[in-house]
């Protein structure tokens, strides 16, 4: 495989060409936070988080969807980037009512850990809470809108690994909502197999299972990467 | 235009409209890409787009119902209610805006007791806004039913509507 040499964070490596900037980063030890990425499936560049600054380019562009080229010179920890991520994290919080202390992923949630890394103390942004309802109608599983951040794993994960194409997102601005079907009832759903990776492809408390109170949600996002990796060995 | 809601699947197959839309899907040779243009032809054929031709042309694509459900909703021009027999759309814009279109809107209102987005109970009449319609120099502007008005007034308007309800 050829190789390139760039520059990250004032390092020279010396990377594979193909690879994303996230995968480059992510293989050598530099910490990039992302919510709408999950190793295996596509990536969409829908959270902002790993925007990065590269020499030449005037904008931020988003590591996970910008492919590495030569002689990159690439920073991903400089103030302005720090500010966009504290900026972007305040965002996820103002718009729906992530509310932790009731929330069965307190402890175990990806969103809540942003919350920590962009040292997040408060919200300069009025909550607006939009009205949401709590899907409970699928036998083991229940969507709860208010805590989705409509990072669209769930969406991916459905078409992508178990070929469902159950969710999708309807609407648009801040009227979307995830949808099964024809926005019918999770539980009414024709095209869901009821497999259960959307649940542990969700970042936050959003989808998880019945049966599970407050602080106890386990979930295990690496698992569909590994199913994914192994699917390829088979191949 | 008739608008009238189809219940069931044999009401489908009887409607004359569903074969336009069944020759577009054929002409499109079955592609789940040419969606838009196929939920194009059914918005034309009906005024909006009833949940079973939905159904319909799901089926006949072979795509997901979420996909479609979600290319439906994105697009402003797609409506999954019946706009009503007649539309009105009144355009908001900041020309027509200053120029009275507020003025129509509530006259509107008071006639007929419609709300922007709402259609009268026997599904006559409905009116909608637009943020602009690109008239400006036809300020105030309102659309009924696709013929477009220029530099109207609130009474001239409501008489124009009675008279179209009156004539269907």
């Amino acid at each position: 495989m050829a190789k390139i040499s760039v520059n990250i964070d004032e390092k020279n490596l010396e990377v594979e060409v193909g690879k994303t900037i996230l995968e480059v980063c992510r293989e050598n030890g530099i910490e990039i936070l992302t919510m709408c990425h999950l190793k295996g499936i596509s990536d969409v560049g829908a959270c902002r988080l790993c925007l990065v600054e590269i020499e030449g380019v005037n904008k931020l562009l988003s590591a996970c969807t910008t492919k590495i080229a030569a002689n990159m010179i690439i920073r991903t920890k400089t103030e302005k980037i720090k500010r966009y991520q504290r900026i972007t994290s305040e965002l996820f919080f103002a718009e729906r009512n992530h509310v932790c202390s009731v929330c069965v992923a307190n402890g175990k949630c990806d969103l809540q850990k942003l919350g920590y890394k962009t040292e997040m103390d408060h919200i300069r942004y009025p909550y607006l809470f939009p009205e949401c309802e709590v899907d409970t109608s699928h036998p083991w599983y229940v969507l709860d809108h208010n805590r989705c951040i409509m990072c669209t794993r769930c969406v991916r994960v459905c078409a992508e690994v178990e070929g469902a194409h159950n969710w999708n997102v309807m609407n648009r601005g801040n009227k979307v909502r995830i949808i099964s079907d024809f926005n019918t009832p999770w539980g009414e759903s024709e095209t869901c197999t009821s497999c259960g990776k959307c649940v542990h492809a969700c970042p936050t408390g959003a989808i998880w299972p019945k049966a599970i109170v407050q602080g106890q949600l386990e979930k295990k996002p690496e698992m569909i990467t590994e199913l994914i990796e192994k699917r390829k060995m088979n191949l | 235009m008739k608008t009238e809601t189809l219940t069931s699947d044999a009401d489908l197959a009887k409607d004359p409209r569903i074969k336009l839309i069944s020759a577009k899907i054929k002409k499109e040779n079955f592609k789940p890409d040419a969606l838009i243009e196929i939920l194009h032809t059914a918005q034309n054929a009906y005024g909006y787009l009833p949940m079973n031709v939905l159904k319909y042309i799901t089926k006949q694509l072979h795509l997901p119902p979420s996909r479609v459900y979600s290319t439906v909703t994105f697009y402003h021009f797609f409506s999954l209610k019946s706009k009503g027999d007649h539309t009105c759309l009144v355009c908001t814009g900041t020309a027509c805006y200053v120029k009275g279109a507020q003025a129509i809107l509530n006259e509107i209102e008071k006639q007929f007791s419609l709300k922007p987005g709402q259609v009268t109970a026997d599904n006559k009449l409905g009116i909608s806004v637009a943020r602009c319609i690109g008239a400006c120099g036809l300020a105030p502007a309102v659309v009924l039913d696709d013929e477009v008005l220029a530099k109207v007034n609130a009474e001239e308007i409501v008489n124009k509507i009675n008279a179209k309800i009156v004539e269907s």
